[in-house]
């Protein structure tokens, strides 16, 4: 008796890399998320490398050459240079280092602490999740750039307080949204199964419900980027947050404030930087919830 | 209906006892001396502790907090410790200027998103619709403070025809005072060219704010509009041979409203919240800049002050919003 060969059909890919290789396709079918992607990687390569890459280096750690201020554009200086005849092409490249350092640390910290919030709301229920749900909606009355602003003040200056002043008025939205993915995934079977077979509570959270909740996350982080490099930017510009030498975007805008319009550039090539980089995010972020959710896409 | 908004704005008492008691814990938590900032560097401790019984800062906490919320029924909302004026006051002073400044850019970002939002969804993929989603995403991107700057340069610098900054001419005295908005008092003063002193100054600020809600209006509405031209009672008008024109005014653009509400609604607070960035630009005596003068000097009654008429204003918007609801979909019922 001789056996028939069953019809494998033959993978060239693994299923992980076909899942990848789809996920790409998706991604590339808009070119506007490939242009966010392409300045993405731009910025985060110059955030990398720009202490050694900028043409005035010592302009980037508070030097001055007061013999060359508002000078305009020129091949010399690309940017032209400011009231203190810093070079604007460095300290608008070193500023990438803090809006982007910034704006990563605020979607983290809010990511972190809203996730645990929200799982345990959702987990528990009852008065837990009425105490810490209202807490949440209460943060979310608030108007978060005063409440930022006035938080960073007391902190005082320096990028942490800043981002903490910042987080501390992000995390209840990712508590609304980990809350309501949780209650939904609690209900399922394969949570039940593992209650069945007697994991506690912070198993099931973080073995079973939490891996199945992260790409609305992950949406909502990427599309958040932008916005928290925003904030940054806008604390900077009332005069909260980074303090000189330090180059902030938001710091140099309103520096260039008191000089306008006769010396602009000052104040144009730190504000098309935060709009580009508000702008590439948030491409990149629609990118990402197109391949994560192709649900919602219109 | 009637009941319905009783019931609500009843509601709303204890979401503000509990927003009061958090902002008073984060201003005591915070580190910081508004009282050793007010009194100089040169103060003794002697005139510190005086000016710290004359704000009722030598109390317990507790009894602070009490003696807070009862003033706050009577209308004492505290001193400010930098322009040494009791909080309500100073607030009543600048809150028409920026609300002034929301209602018009908020006017603006309706009147011009909700159009354009219907006319891209209706020519869908047409050249007009590319143009506008292109504004839309660099209007989202776009800084509100970077933007206001360029309309300064462009508006005030170089064509030189609309003022720099301010909400009035100082040389000049504002229109007879009723509603504290300037326009509206020139419009009812029947002044004509102070109406257009003071448009003008508003124009640019407005304009800063509009753009970001307008494009986020433009967004909704097209999006919401394109899912209801696909109903089937549209194709069932569209078959009883209805125009157009009548469709899209009277069935389509009711349905489609209902989402971009929320939006508007949810607006009003970014906007408040975010005319502090506007009127540091354009130097407009608002709350905003009121309160930013308050952070830097970490005077937290005012602080706590703005933030709570913003909350309040807030609040009511989200309650109008759901009663509109009511008026676009006759479904929704207020039980």
């Amino acid at each position: 008796m001789t056996m028939t060969p069953i019809a494998i059909p033959k993978r060239t890919q693994s299923a992980r890399l076909e899942n990848w290789s789809r996920a790409f396709y998706r991604f590339r079918q808009s070119w506007l998320s490939i242009v966010g992607l392409a300045i993405v990687v731009l910025l985060v390569v110059i955030a990398i490398f720009a202490p050694w890459i900028v043409p005035y280096p010592e302009h980037v750690v508070g030097g001055t050459n007061t013999a060359a201020r508002f000078q305009a554009p020129s091949t010399d200086a690309w940017f032209g240079t400011n009231a203190l005849g810093q070079d604007m092409f460095s300290l608008v490249l070193v500023g990438s280092q803090v809006s982007l350092f910034s704006g990563l640390a605020v979607v983290f910290i809010a990511i972190v602490v809203g996730t645990a919030v929200g799982a345990i709301a959702g987990y528990f229920g009852g008065w837990v999740d009425e105490v810490l749900m209202r807490i949440t909606d209460l943060l979310l009355t608030i108007p978060s750039l005063i409440l930022a602003m006035a938080v960073a003040a007391a902190l005082g200056t320096g990028v942490w307080n800043m981002i903490i002043a910042i987080s501390i008025t992000w995390w209840p939205a990712y508590a609304r949204l980990v809350r309501g993915e949780v209650i939904v995934k609690k209900e399922e079977q394969f949570v039940v199964a593992a209650h069945a077979l007697g994991a506690n509570w912070l198993r099931i959270l973080g073995k079973h419900i939490l891996p199945n909740i992260v790409s609305p996350i992950v949406i909502k982080a990427s599309l958040d980027m932008g916005f928290a490099i925003l904030t940054v930017a806008s604390l900077g510009f009332v005069g909260i947050g980074v303090k000189p030498p330090t180059p902030e975007w938001g710091t140099l805008l309103s520096g260039a404030r008191s000089y306008m319009p006769d010396y602009w550039w000052t104040a144009v090539a730190p504000g098309i930087a935060i709009f580009l980089a508000v702008l590439a995010f948030n491409l990149l972020g629609d990118g990402l919830r197109d391949v994560l959710d192709p649900k919602a896409r219109r | 209906m009637l009941l319905y908004i009783l019931r609500r704005l009843v509601l709303l008492v204890p979401i503000l006892l509990g927003l009061t008691l958090l902002l008073f814990i984060v201003a005591r938590i915070l580190p910081g001396d508004p009282v050793g900032l007010a009194a100089g560097p040169n103060a003794t401790p002697e005139l510190i502790a005086q000016m710290k019984r004359e704000f009722g800062l030598d109390q317990p906490l507790p009894l602070q907090y009490w003696n807070y919320l009862t003033g706050l029924v009577s209308g004492d909302w505290g001193m400010s410790v930098f322009t040494r004026r009791p909080v309500f006051a100073d607030i009543l002073e600048y809150l028409p200027a920026t609300i002034e400044l929301v209602f018009a850019s908020l006017f603006i970002a309706v009147v011009a998103g909700i159009p354009l939002g219907l006319l891209t969804a209706v020519y869908k993929n047409g050249p007009l619709d590319y143009a506008t989603r292109t504004l839309a995403l660099g209007g989202i991107a776009m800084p509100r403070f970077f933007l206001g700057l360029l309309l300064q340069m462009a508006f005030a610098a170089w064509l030189d025809i609309l003022p720099l900054s301010g909400r009035y001419p100082l040389i000049e005295s504002p229109p007879d005072h009723v509603t504290g908005l300037y326009t509206i008092d020139a419009l009812i003063a029947g002044d004509w060219s102070a109406f257009q002193i003071a448009l003008s100054h508003l124009a640019l600020p407005a304009i800063a704010m509009a753009l970001s809600p307008l494009a986020t209006i433009m967004r909704m509405m097209r999006s919401s509009t394109i899912e209801v031209l696909q109903q089937d009672y549209v194709m069932t008008e569209r078959a009883l041979g209805l125009s157009n024109r009548l469709i899209l005014f009277k069935y389509v653009l009711k349905n489609a409203m209902t989402s971009t509400l929320t939006v508007i609604g949810l607006y009003v607070s970014w906007l408040l919240g975010g005319t502090v960035l506007v009127e540091t630009v354009f130097d407009w005596p608002g709350l905003g800049l009121y309160a930013t003068q308050a952070i830097l000097t970490q005077d937290f009654m005012p602080v706590i002050g703005v933030t709570l008429v913003i909350a309040i204003i807030y609040l009511v918007a989200m309650l109008v919003v759901d009663l509109l609801y009511g008026v676009f979909n006759p479904k929704v019922r207020y039980a």
